[in-house]
């Protein structure tokens, strides 16, 4: 059988490329999920191991490894990494590992949501060093700025007429704005930029084909992101800013709460409801996002039967 | 100084952990409660305190939950972390409005706040011990969570022990091939610079070795049906067929709502406000 | 062929995206409902892929150019779907760890019953455990089970869903040969019992013969014949040309000029007892025909020597090399109690020794060579590596005299390149001349060509020559191995055991964990039983497997042409194919007396299906 030619003699009944090549599959958007589900969540678990190290009011340990969701991010689809990581986080080390917080989870699942999906956005090219350091930094600065925000509404909010308390809004401010500092330059330039510059191009090119996924290239359009055209850009937009909109009422909701009666004359109940919406919009929305990119898939074979 | 064997930092530490973290329950009353009715109740507690700056209801609510927190049967190192860390965290605050000229009135501040976020922690350290992490899954699931959140939660329970051992080994590759640093250095910072560095490096092959993995993994679970359960819905009926509202679950939550209105009702009866204090 | 086809190609083929040739070409073939049948042949040969057609996961998971028709149980696969086919066709996973995503047992198993919406989940879950005799697990986390109780899981995971037929992946590639035959037990009763069609991919032609109907042999994407399996058999010498050598016991079978390829030791035992007389006659052509032939052992120690260990065999005693005192090690349980896994473990190691260190799952073999590396310390007692107690100096720098190879060669894949990988030590311990090192170890492992792959991307039995690679460049006075040969196909391993065989001019003392009875008889000049947290015994190979009791606490399968003498009544029993034949014309075999031998014929592997739900991971 050898000496002949090989030919194809069964009929084609398909070619599999009836997508668009830049955009992932939905098991490919399944594995990248996963993969940064896991390794987030490891990353975490191994600084749980890592004893604190605080001096006074000020933790000088190390927030996360931000080089491992940013990796991912600039390597696959900043979208699916976002929604992964920070998931891996909440499940492996405190839900796990038995010490989960409720609705702070929530709180910390959407900072860091938007800073991978805004960070990882920026680099459009994976071998440029200015971007991949300009992300790791992004990381940091969105996660802990909304963090510090909530904080601090927490106590605005919390207690009655804070901003009248001698001191307090000033210390308050103070310590805030030290521990970001800190945060800043621990866990985004010694563990974000600089392991970040080493493992992105070590990676690029190198973990796409194990997971059947052509590596990136500058100038392409990002996966995540996807095509750059019409109702997609138009979600995650919407997405972006429901989500932004959220964790400030995510500081209020524990605001859900200031419910003085002229709080409640000031802005009525509406805004009661406007955090509800936020929060079904923001799971609909991926809900609606997941099961669209699957119904796409299951489609295509079909479509392009008889090609 | 001599090597000893210590028992932690090991795969079978986190073994240990994820078995405590699955036999949660410490037969608390709470864990024998329907958990969407836990989480009900959690929401309840959690979201009350920020309804008033009355003190007195404030002191009644942390009651509440410190009672919650017994019957739940919270296990005394927790309990310690949470009152040393709410207590220091108070310090700080009041030690650095002291520097930018507060008084007593910041101290009546503070203890507002520490009241209200001390309640709503032993609200979460109550209900969250006493649900493993499958029931709370499952609670959510029934609450419309995505799907993808059950999975994750029984992925990362099977994935924990594999993921931690696979570091493990990479680590001690790294430990046993690498050079040891020939000064200690100041403080042992050398050896410190020698250790982050290899927890850093390790995860090059990590990375690729999990991705490799995680390819089977998905592949294995379109096969088993998970894309499938997100457009059927009878799969997510049958998991949760177990879920139901008991006698226990009503009276629990009806207690807990009594005696919160009580709390508020007392507290319209003896208000107690922080400029009160002030006089 | 009587039963009608549940799998049936039509002229398939199939292109992965991306890439410039078909991976499938015009494959055509049946399989027949009630078959167990074996695919077979060389890497690259698309066996895989080929399965995976079977359940929809090609073209619709794997999407590419698909063309032909590929039925299974009547559905035509391309206008069906995954979720459809899954519950006619069920896939267990090469690495079938990675296939198992729930905490226990029970909810691994009703996973796929629930999510696809089936009532009955709780029944069929049940059938499941019950059909594979594994319910006394069903309540045990997934990350407590053994390699083979693994397996199961995911086996009985499958069948949960009902299918016609289930395809198993290599499913020797990961297990012990012990697990892997039980495995095979299973399938069997699967395939007889309860009707089911098995196809499962294989290396190990002891296997096919021994259980399969019928075999599949693929090359360059498409099946070259399809055959039942004595046809097969007989064929030898092709499936040795697609890197499938023929079972030792036809290997011995074709040397003393037996005409039909027998498939298991009982039916060689039977065909050499009435070819015996034969064979006397003819032994001088055949033992003749067959020197020279398997050169990797160089010669058999004579028959005197078979009794001591190659250490006290010496006038003096050898140098200690390494040595372990009142060691005494474990872990810490749930409830906070201290397992032993080691309890006042005495060993001594001299130069020379090439030991096999043999034992149950459990029974401390990967422990005591991480003691032994310094990876660990004992939580009493003390271990001394090159005069050195390893407690006084950290493992970093006892790694100058002592390596240890881990199981997975992936994990020992730090690097972008096995050659940096190999480099890794010498070079960033200074080591004086490190690139000439790297470049001679790289030599000795023939792996020249792929040095700077990543060794990922090598084949099995190249991954496992690159971490050896890795260890020699270390130059360590001792070389610890954890299953060397695990997971290997038998060319490579014969590979892996030749290398070992040339290690002991550079290496004082190598010791081997192992499941793998071969390398044991090939190799070692000494083996240690572990047991009950002790070496239980200490004794040369030969005297092993005379002990066939020992095997069998032991969870030991001895290689089958050791199986053959000793139902043949050989003692000590051979070791090798070429003992075998020699040794078989000086043989009187005695007709009258079939049976006694019989009886040990497989003796881990009865014991094993007893005590297999009893037994702790």
């Amino acid at each position: 059988m050898s000496t002949t030619q090989y030919q194809r003699a069964g009929q084609l009944r398909g070619t599999g490329d009836g997508l668009n090549p830049y955009a992932l599959t939905t098991p490919q958007k399944l594995m990248v999920f996963v993969l940064s589900m896991a390794l987030f969540g490891l990353s975490n678990i191994i600084l749980e191991i890592i004893p604190d190290v605080t001096i006074g009011p000020f933790d000088f340990s190390i927030a996360y490894f931000v080089f491992v969701p940013l990796t991912m991010a600039a390597l696959f689809s900043p979208f699916w990494v976002a929604l992964g990581a920070p998931l891996g986080e909440i499940i492996f080390t405190d839900l796990l590992m038995g010490d989960f917080s409720g609705l702070a989870e929530i709180e910390g699942f959407i900072q860091m949501f938007l800073a991978i999906f805004i960070a990882g956005s920026v680099i459009r090219n994976p071998r440029n060093r200015a971007q991949i350091a300009l992300g790791a930094l992004l990381i940091v600065f969105i996660d802990k700025l909304l963090s510090a925000a909530v904080d601090l509404s927490k106590v605005w909010i919390g207690v009655e007429d804070a901003e009248y308390v001698e001191g307090l809004p000033e210390s308050m401010l103070l310590l805030e704005g030290v521990g970001f500092g800190i945060d800043l330059i621990i866990s985004g330039f010694l563990f974000g930029i600089l392991p970040a510059l080493w493992l992105v191009p070590a990676l690029h090119g190198r973990i796409e084909p194990l997971m059947g996924m052509r590596p990136r290239v500058a100038g392409e359009p990002i996966p995540g992101q996807g095509k750059s055209s019409g109702p997609f850009v138009g979600a995650v937009v919407l997405l972006a800013v429901a989500s932004f909109f959220f964790a400030f009422l995510e500081a209020w909701d524990v605001s859900v709460g200031a419910w003085e009666p002229e709080l409640l004359e000031q802005f009525g109940m509406g805004f009661l409801w406007v955090s509800v919406a936020a929060i079904v919009v923001l799971v609909a929305v991926a809900l609606v996002l997941f099961r669209a990119a699957q119904k796409k898939d299951a489609r295509t074979p079909t479509h392009t039967t008889g090609v | 100084m001599a090597r000893k064997t210590r028992d932690v930092i090991s795969v079978e530490w986190i073994k240990l952990e994820l078995m405590r973290a699955a036999y949660a329950t410490r037969g608390g009353t709470f864990s024998r409660m329907d958990p969407r009715m836990v989480l009900l109740w959690y929401a309840v507690m959690a979201i009350v305190p920020w309804f008033t700056h009355n003190l007195t209801v404030l002191a009644g609510l942390f009651l509440l939950n410190a009672v919650a927190v017994i019957l739940a049967r919270v296990g005394p190192l927790l309990l310690f972390l949470f009152v040393f860390g709410i207590g220091m965290e108070a310090i700080y605050i009041l030690a650095a409005a002291w520097l930018f000229g507060g008084d007593l009135g910041t101290l009546y501040a503070l203890s507002e706040l520490t009241l209200k976020l001390g309640a709503i922690s032993m609200a979460s350290m109550a209900a969250f011990v006493s649900l493993d992490p499958e029931k709370l899954s499952d609670a959510l699931l029934a609450l419309r969570a995505p799907a993808l959140l059950a999975f994750a939660v029984s992925y990362g329970y099977r994935m924990l022990p594999i993921l931690v051992e696979e570091f493990n080994t990479v680590f001690d590759n790294y430990r046993l091939r690498s050079a040891p640093p020939r000064r200690a250095g100041f403080l042992g910072v050398n050896h410190l610079y020698r250790w982050v560095r290899m927890a850093i490096l390790s995860f090059y092959p990590i990375f690729l070795n999990t991705a490799l993995s995680v390819r089977t993994t998905v592949e294995a679970l379109e096969t088993r049906g998970l894309t499938y359960a997100t457009v059927d819905d009878r799969g997510r009926r049958i998991r949760l067929g177990y879920l139901k509202v008991r006698p226990l679950d009503i009276l629990v939550l009806t207690v807990s709502i009594l005696l919160v209105v009580a709390v508020f009702v007392t507290g319209q009866l003896w208000p107690i406000f922080r400029t009160d204090l002030l006089g | 062929m009587p039963a009608s086809p549940v799998i049936s190609l039509e002229n398939v083929s199939f292109r992965y995206p991306g890439t410039a040739e078909d991976t499938l070409r015009n494959v055509t073939l049946q399989i027949a409902e009630g078959d167990f049948a074996a695919v077979v042949g060389g890497n690259g040969s698309a066996k895989t892929t080929l399965c995976k057609t079977f359940n929809g996961l090609v073209p619709h998971y794997w999407s590419g150019e698909f063309s032909g028709v590929a039925e299974v149980c009547g559905i035509d696969t391309y206008t069906s779907s995954v979720a459809q086919l899954s519950s006619q066709v069920g896939y267990v996973y090469q690495d079938f760890a990675n296939q198992l995503v729930r905490p226990t047992v029970r909810d691994e198993i009703a996973f796929a019953p629930v999510n696809f919406g089936h009532v009955d989940h709780a029944e069929r879950t049940r059938e499941a455990l019950e059909m594979l005799r594994i319910t006394d697990l069903s309540e045990r986390f997934v990350w407590q089970l053994s390699g083979g109780q693994a397996h199961l899981t995911a086996l009985a995971s499958v069948l949960a869903l009902r299918p016609r037929v289930v395809v198993v992946d290599e499913p020797v590639a990961e297990l012990d040969p012990a697990r892997a035959q039980e495995i095979y037990q299973r399938l069997e009763v699967l395939n007889e019992q309860f009707g089911l069609t098995i196809v499962t991919i294989e290396h190990h032609a002891e296997f096919i013969a021994r259980f399969a109907k019928s075999v599949v042999l693929m090359a360059d994407g498409a099946p070259v014949w399809h055959l039942p399996v004595q046809d097969a058999v007989n064929r030898s010498h092709e499936l040795a040309e697609h890197g499938i050598p023929a079972p030792q016991i036809v290997q011995a079978a074709h040397r003393l000029g037996l005409a039909d390829a027998p498939r298991t030791v009982p039916e060689a035992a039977r065909a050499l007892r009435a070819h015996a007389p034969v064979a006397a006659t003819a032994s001088g052509t055949a033992s003749g025909a067959v020197a020279g032939t398997r050169s990797g052992a160089g010669p058999r120690p004579s028959l005197e020597q078979f009794t001591r260990p190659a250490a006290e065999q010496a006038s003096a005693p050898l140098p200690v090399v390494a040595r372990a005192t009142a060691v005494q090690h474990g872990y810490r349980t749930v409830h906070g109690r201290l397992h032993n896994v080691l309890d006042e473990l005495d060993v001594d190691l001299r130069r020379g020794d090439r030991v096999a260190l043999v034992g149950g799952n459990g029974s401390g073999k990967t422990t005591l060579l991480k003691l032994l590396a310094g990876i660990l310390v004992p939580r009493s007692g003390d271990v001394e590596v090159s005069g050195t107690n390893t407690r006084k100096k950290s493992a970093g720098q006892l790694a100058d005299h002592v390596a240890y190879l881990w199981q997975q060669p992936q994990q020992m894949f730090l690097k972008e390149s096995i050659r940096s990988d190999i480099a890794l030590f010498p070079r960033e311990r200074g080591v004086p001349g490190w690139e000439a090192i790297v470049d001679d170890t790289l030599s000795q492992v023939r792996l020249d060509d792929f040095a700077d792959r990543d060794g990922r991307s090598l084949s099995g039995g190249q991954q496992r020559r690159a971490t050896l690679a890795i260890g020699l460049a270390m130059r360590p006075d001792v070389l610890l191995l954890d299953e060397p040969t695990a997971s290997l196909d038998i060319a490579s391993r014969d590979a892996v055991v030749r290398m070992l065989d040339q290690l002991s001019g550079t290496i004082a003392c190598s010791v081997v964990a192992t499941h793998d009875m071969t390398l044991v008889s090939e190799w070692a000049n000494r083996v240690l039983v572990m047991e009950g947290g002790r070496v239980a015994s200490d004794l040369s190979p030969h005297e092993l497997f005379d002990q066939p009791d020992l095997l069998t606490r032991a969870n030991l399968v001895p290689p089958q042409i050791t199986q053959l003498g000793m139902s043949l009544g050989m003692t000590p029993p051979p070791l090798d194919v070429r003992e075998f034949v020699d040794r078989f014309d000086g043989l009187k075999l005695q007709h009258a007396d079939l049976h006694p031998a019989s009886a040990d014929l497989h003796p881990a592997s009865s014991a094993e299906m007893r005590a297999y739900g009893t037994q702790d991971a």
